[in-house]
Formats: structure tokens, sequence, C-alpha cells
């Protein structure tokens, strides 16, 4: 017994010391692919340690925590990125390194939250729309956020399993905006929520593209790429730009202080910006990018895709996801609770 | 006993481990449907198997997973075993403060102890990574092998102890000899209960791991994210399949040396 | 005599350095935690307060607290239920065959929990397996809607959690004393009065640490009531993720925290101190 432990201890100090020709990449889970990741590898010789996590907090808390325990490339969504970045936790980026950035849209390079993209590199983004299965209601009755207060959607309807997200559709159906630090007007929201709770069926953030490809829910909330994969498996799924506005959000790499392999980092947000590459990121992930040149390598079918690609017009009822203060959040957390009790 | 109640018996043992393998079934037949989002049936298909195949990253984090498993649940178990002793044997001061940091572990939530030890680690410069995950995977799974192992000493006679102890036998070999054979089965089940929960564990490692040693838990808490990829359904079906095979020729090579 | 001494000081060394670097150390870090006022840059800092206390005094943590305690209650009752008997007839097996069972009960939980529960919602959802299968064999005429109710978390719960009632509850009935029961059929008890007068009173210290084993993690697991119900109420397990993770104020999660392991603490005291006057042996 003692023999064989011993030889998994040798075995595993191979394992925990790897060379030093490294890229530690740490983003969202389902934002950037494998086949990238391995393309990557293939071509530059630089073995990429990748790891994911599911909420800005987690990254958040980990880099205040440890003072960033090795991580070269960082996804924090655009309103992370401000908190970020106002707390100096990442390093400007120097553009001149990263030639590919000349395929993206001005649109992409110039955004509210980092005008200049002195600190951040496009890599997705998304929008929080309206779905519906078609063989269960008619989409054509749908218009906007307060279509989905209906009675007749008693226990039907699937909301994204978050805050933010959640109170932003009341918000907006109040005619309000869904970045507000308001006080009375997240209680108004809260209240306006409480009325949509008979129709709640679930909360959900994880497989929600399963969930909906399997009629277990059959009209909600979603972002686009999950509707997306799901309209693929499912062609009775519609997704619906809601005219009172809907909120979109982006998530962006950028590099966070204390990074070692800097080289490699800048290789890597080239890398992903090469149009064929950035091509396999939106057809595996169901998310739009800011990479014009990108789409011509997509099927015919995706790069008419209204699901992926939103016209300018529907956009321009957009809202981008703002920061808001601590205050703030745990107040609308106190509501959520709230919300959460009230069945 | 009665036949009826040993029929009553076995039916009762026999559902029960049904209840316990159809998702594991379940799971498997998932592993070949040719659907990537839906978990209704859409026909056969071999193609997660061959995307696995390519897949190296998620075979290293299993391997990751599986040496950690093994370190975790054995020093846990030498440790806890150890301590089960000191608690059922020694008197001691500060008996009853030792009890009760063995019970904070037992209720405090695996959220916060992950979030506590990150601190702790942070605190000490403890690199996230293998040493981190190991350190935390003893951690929380000592209470278990401690409540396992305490559990069957309860009905050990302490005299056994100082009997030996009048026969001259030294604390050691009263370890080696009495103690260990006598807690054997315990020993195992915890041995085996630490592996688990360390294979399993998603929430402390979540906190505790770092960019140089993924582990399969999260990469799986990760991907579950977009839906369970079939290709883990795969991965799941080819790691059951590998415990399977394993038991059952371990089992039938202990039966042939006992009869031999 | 001098030599008995290492082993004692070796184990008593080890454990204590070990529980009081991990143990104590981050306990205490979470406690002063809880007592820190919630800070923007730097998660907390100074001064001192016992408002992430105060605030928990608040009928929603109550109703969240009684709600949580409620389905873990509950889990723990059917895991006993299922658990008693199953460990019970384990011991009735030929005994060439028990270790082989006793691994075979392990085996599932080496495949992720996660990728299971997943396989539930396969098998309970709305085109599941199992609404499949009754309407196909004509029981029923519409699918079941058991996919996000409470009857899922609580079938969920039960699957990932029954190991840890039964093996306790086999370790300790697996080394009961068979003549007790011999001497007491002499005396003409019927099995009933057998199993309420022996097997069940020396078998409490295995329920009371399968039950420990079960009421907690039933407690604070959350990715379970989230994915099978829907994560439509909210658990004491999620509100401390979501305390730490999305409101990030770790001061109150702490707060929340150590709150919980003083109600779980009482909790098992109360508890021990009516089995002591049943005069029954207990892990101490």
């Amino acid at each position: 017994m003692l023999k064989y432990f011993i030889c998994l201890l040798f075995l595993f100090s191979t394992l925990v010391y790897a060379d030093d020709n490294v890229l530690n990449l740490y983003t969202w889970s389902g934002d950037i692919p494998d086949s990238v990741i391995r393309a990557f590898e293939k071509e530059t010789h630089i073995k990429v340690n990748y790891s994911t996590y599911d909420s800005n907090e987690t990254l958040y808390a980990k880099l205040l925590a440890i003072k960033n325990p090795g991580y070269d490339i960082v996804q924090p969504s655009s309103y992370y990125l401000t908190r970020m970045r106002d707390q100096g936790m990442l390093l400007p980026i120097d553009k001149t390194k990263i030639p590919n950035l000349k395929y993206l849209t001005q649109t992409a390079l110039h955004p509210s939250y980092d005008p200049e993209r002195k600190y951040s590199v496009p890599c997705l983004w998304g929008v929080t729309g309206i779905f519906v299965n078609k063989a269960f209601y008619d989409p054509s009755t749908i218009h906007s956020w307060k279509d989905l207060w209906q009675k007749k959607y008693n226990n039907q309807v699937l909301l994204i399993d978050d805050v933010r997200e959640v109170f932003s559709i009341s918000l907006i159906t109040l005619g309000l905006s869904p970045n507000t630090s308001q006080p009375t007007e997240i209680m108004q929201a809260y209240q306006h929520l409480l009325l949509l709770r008979p129709n709640i069926k679930l909360f959900a953030t994880d497989a929600v593209a399963s969930i909906v490809t399997d009629d277990d829910a059959t009209i909600g909330m979603g972002w686009n790429g999950d509707i997306f994969k799901a309209h693929q498996g499912n062609s009775n799924i519609v997704f619906i730009y809601p005219q009172d506005g809907f909120v979109a959000w982006a998530d962006d790499l950028a590099i966070p202080k204390g990074a070692k392999h800097l080289n490699n980092a800048y290789k890597f947000l080239n890398f992903i910006e090469r149009p064929d590459i950035n091509a396999k990121i939106i057809a595996e992930e169901g998310y739009p990018t800011g990479n014009l040149a990108a789409r011509a390598y997509l099927p015919k079918a995706m790069q008419s895709s209204n699901i992926l690609f939103p016209s300018d017009a529907v956009m321009k009822h957009a809202i981008w996801q703002g920061d808001i203060s601590d205050k703030a959040i745990s107040l609308y957390g106190h509501y959520w609770e709230l919300l959460k009790l009230a069945a | 006993m009665s036949k009826n109640q040993n029929k009553l018996g076995n039916c009762f043992l026999g559902s029960t481990y049904a209840f316990l393998y159809l998702p594991i079934l379940i799971l498997i037949a998932l592993s070949f449907n040719n659907a990537r989002y839906s978990t209704t049936w859409h026909g056969f298909s071999w193609q997660w198997y061959s995307l696995l195949f390519q897949d190296t990253d998620l075979w290293i984090s299993a391997l990751h997973s599986l040496v950690l498993g093994v370190t975790a649940g054995c020093i846990s178990t030498l440790l806890g075993t150890l301590a089960a002793i000191a608690l059922f044997r020694f008197k001691f001061q500060g008996k009853s403060l030792l009890q009760g940091l063995i019970f904070v572990l037992i209720v405090i939530p695996d959220i916060v102890l992950g979030i506590a030890l990150l601190m702790l680690f942070s605190k000490i410069q403890v690199p996230l990574g293998f040493f981190s995950l190991l350190l935390a995977h003893i951690t929380f799974c000592l209470p278990f092998v401690i409540v396992t192992i305490f559990g069957r000493m309860t009905h050990i006679d302490k005299n056994i102890f100082e009997a030996a102890k009048d026969l001259g036998a030294s604390e050691f070999i009263i370890f080696f000899k009495v103690t260990i054979p006598m807690l054997l089965p315990a020993i195992i089940a915890g041995l085996l209960l630490s592996f688990t929960l360390s294979f399993d564990d998603v929430m402390i490692s979540y906190f505790v791991s770092g960019p140089s040693f993924e582990i399969l838990p999260l990469k799986i808490f990760a991907m579950a994210k977009l839906g369970i990829k079939p290709e883990l359904n795969a991965l799941c079906t080819i790691i059951f399949l590998i415990t399977i095979v394993t038991t059952f020729s371990a089992q039938l090579f202990l039966r042939k040396n006992k009869h031999a | 005599m001098k030599h008995n001494n290492y082993f004692k000081v070796f184990t008593l060394t080890s454990i204590w350095a070990w529980l009081s670097i991990f143990v104590l150390l981050s306990f205490c870090m979470t406690l002063i935690a809880s007592l820190l006022t919630p800070n923007e840059q730097t998660i907390f800092s100074l001064p001192f307060t016992l408002s992430n206390y105060t605030q928990l005094f608040n009928l929603i943590y109550v109703k969240i607290f009684l709600k949580s305690l409620y389905l873990a209650l509950l889990c723990t009752s059917i895991c006993l239920l299922l658990g008693y008997p199953f460990a019970y007839f384990l011991t009735k097996t030929n005994e060439k065959y028990r270790e082989f069972l006793l691994i075979l009960l392990i085996i599932p939980f080496w495949t992720s929990s996660l990728i299971r529960t997943y396989a539930i919602i396969a098998i309970i959802k709305t085109k599941g397996v199992l609404n499949t299968l009754l309407i196909s064999l004509g029981i029923i005429h519409h699918p079941l809607q058991l996919l996000f109710t409470n009857t899922a978390v609580i079938i969920g719960l039960v699957y990932n959690l029954l190991p840890f009632m039964i093996l306790p509850l086999y370790a300790n009935l697996e080394k009961h004393d068979q003549s007790l029961i011999e001497a007491a059929k002499d005396l003409g008890a019927t099995k009933f009065t057998i199993f309420k007068r022996i097997t069940l009173p020396l078998s409490m210290p295995g329920i009371i640490s399968g039950a420990i084993l079960v009421i907690l993690p039933s407690m604070t697991l959350f990715y379970i009531p989230d994915l099978l119900g829907g994560a439509k109420s909210l658990l004491l397990g999620n509100l401390i993720e979501y305390q730490f993770l999305t409101a990030h104020n770790w001061s109150q999660g702490s707060a929340t925290s150590m709150l919980l392991t003083l109600l779980m603490g009482l909790l098992l005291i109360v508890y021990w101190h009516s089995m002591k006057k049943t005069n029954t042996k207990e892990f101490s």
C-alpha cells in the first residue's frame, strides 16, 4: 500500500510542476470554446491552464482575497470591468500588440464603459429577451415584457436566476432605468414583480438551453445565446426583442495586475480576434462578437440569424447594464429574498 | 430468520439499489444520445465518445481529481483514526475544545469553510493549487472519518487496551496489532467515504483552487452551466465502467485467495 | 512507560496542530469577519459592529430558517425510513457478499453528483423517462409535473444523502450482539418487542450519527433545490451563497453561518441531553 502511495506522490509531483511557457486563463464558463484553446496551443506551443467561473463575484473575490493567484487573462462583464478598473485591479492594454483589433466595428472599439478600450479587449456580448415556444403560444401576441404578466401564463414563465436581470424587466415595464440605485424605484419594481410571482415556473441560469429545448419551460426571459442553442434543437423556439427595451451586456477580456505571462496574454488576445478563430467562438457559444470580418466565416443560416445578430434598429432599444453601488446591490438583494419567499 | 422475511429483505435491498443506479443507467443512455442539449432520445451516436477522446483537458482534470482524492483520503483517514483513538482512549486537557472543533467542522456549511480557508491561505501565503486543495480536502473529510470510526469504537471494550498494556505491548504495537485490526472495517469505510467526498466536492474547491491544477468536479460544474454536455456523460460512463470492472475483479481475486 | 507516551504525544500533537490551524484559525477568521463592517474596496474593515447579527433577527430569515429546517427534517426522516431497513437487511445477507454490497452502495457516488442530478431531471421531466413510461402503460394521460416542485427537491436530496444515513447505521447494526436477541427470543419476546426493546435502543448511536450527517448537508446543499426545485424558494444554503457571492457581503454571510453553526449546536446539545436521559451512550 505504502509503495503505491509513494508512486502516486511521484506521479503528481510531475503534474504539479508544469513548464513555464504557459498562459493562465480564467473566464466565464461557456464563453471560449475548447476548440479555440486547442488551436492556440497547437499554433504557439503555449500550454493554456484554463479555468472558468460562473459569476463576476467569484472572479472579484478571488482577485481581491489573494491579490491575483496567477491569472494572466480574466473576463469581467462590462459593469464589473469598470469596478475593477476603478479599484486598480487591471493593467492597461497595449493595443499595438493586438493588430487584429482592426477587424472590429467602431461600436465594439468604443463602448460607453471603456470608450478608448484602455483596459479591455472585446470578446463577446449578448442581450436578454423573451423566448416563446410556438407550439404552445402565438409569438405574434407578445411584444414587450409586460406581456409576461398576463394571467394565462400562470406557472409557466422561466426567469433568469439573477437579481439584476429579473429586476430590470420590472423596471423597464415601469418605464424606469434598469441601472437605477433609487430605493423607491427598486421597491416599486419589487411590488410589480410580486404580481408576476404566480406566473413564475422556475428561476434558472444553468442548462437553460436544455430546459427550453425539451418544453420544460415554454415562455420566459433568456439570453440570446441560450435561446439560439435551443432554437437549433427545437425550431419552435422564437426569440423576441421587447419593444419597451432590453438589457445588453458584454464579457470582455482584461489583464489583471500581477499577470506573469504578459507576452503570452497578448498573443492570445490577438489570436481570438483573428476572424476565423473569432467565428468559432460565435458558432459554438451562440453569442455575437464585435468582429465584423469573422461573420464571413459563419454558415449562411447563422449570418442571417436575428437571434445572433440583432439589427441596428432593434439595438436602439438596448440598455447597457451598468455598475451600481454596493448599497443598492444589498437593497436589490433584500427584495430578491422577499420575492423568493413570497410563495 | 424466516424465508419470507429474507425475500422481503432482498426485495427491499434490490429496489433501493435500483433507485440508486437508475440515474446512472440514464446517464449511460444519454452518453449515446444524438443531441447536444435535449435530454430526450434522438437516436444512437458515438460522437460524444470520439469528442471525449480528443479532449485531453478533461482527462487531465479527471486524473488530477483521482490523485487528489486518493491522497486526501489516505491522509484524512490516518489523521481521523488518530483523532478518534485520542478521543476514545486518552484523557487530556482541552478535550472538550477538541470535540468542539470537530463539531464546528461538521456543522460549518461548505461554502463558509471554503471562504474561511481562502482567507486563511491568503494570510499564511499558501499558493492556490494542488496543496491548497489537498489541505482543504483533508480538513473537510476529517469529521466524516472521525464520526465513522468513533461510531464503531463505542462498542469496543476498553479493557482490551489495558490487557495489551499489561502484557507489555507498547502503544505503537497496540495501535498496529490491536486498534487497527479491530477498526479495519470502519477505517476502510472512512477511506472510501473521504475519497468519495473529495472526488465530488465542488463548493470548497471552488474557492481554494488555482490556475495550475484543474479538477474534474469544478470542470463539470463549469460545463454544466450550459447543460450537461453528453461528452461528460460519456466520461462518467467510462469512469463508472472502470470502477465496476475493478470492483468485480478485486472481489473475485480476493475470494480466490481466500479459497486457496 | 515513557515509551508509551510517544504515541499519545504524537497523536495529540498531530490532531491538535491540524485542527487549530485549519479549523480554529479559519473559524476565528470567520468570527472576526462577521463582526466587521462590510466595505466596498476591501470586503470588510474596522470598526467592529454587531449589526450583521442584529439584521438577522428579521422575519425573513426566521422564515428561511424554518423552511430549510422543515425540508431537512423531512429529508432526514425519509432517509431514516429507507436507510434503517436497508442497513438492517444488509446485516442479514450472506456474509460472503456483504462487503461487495457495501461497495455497490458507494459506487454511484463516484459519479459526479451534479451529473446524477441532471440524470434525475432527465427521468422526471415533462418529456422524461418516467412520464413516457407511465403514459405508454396507460396509467396516466397527462404528464406529471414533477420537475421544479418540492417533491423533486426531496427526491434529489434523499438520493444524494441516503448513503450517509446507511453507512453509520450499518456499522452500528452489524456489531449487535446476537446472543441478546436469542436470549430474548428464548424468553418469549415477540419480534416487535425485540426490535423495540433491544435493537432500536442499541442502534441509537448509529441513527444519530446518520441523522447528523444527513441533516446538515440537506440544509445547506444549494444546487439541488436550485436545479430540481427551480430555485423558487430561498433556503439557508442559497442565502449564504447569495450573501457571499452575489451581494459580496462577506461579513453578513459570516454572521449567518455563525448563527447557523450555533443553532445546529443547540439542536444537537438538546438532543444529546434527551438521549442521556434514556441512558444511551453516544458520540460525545
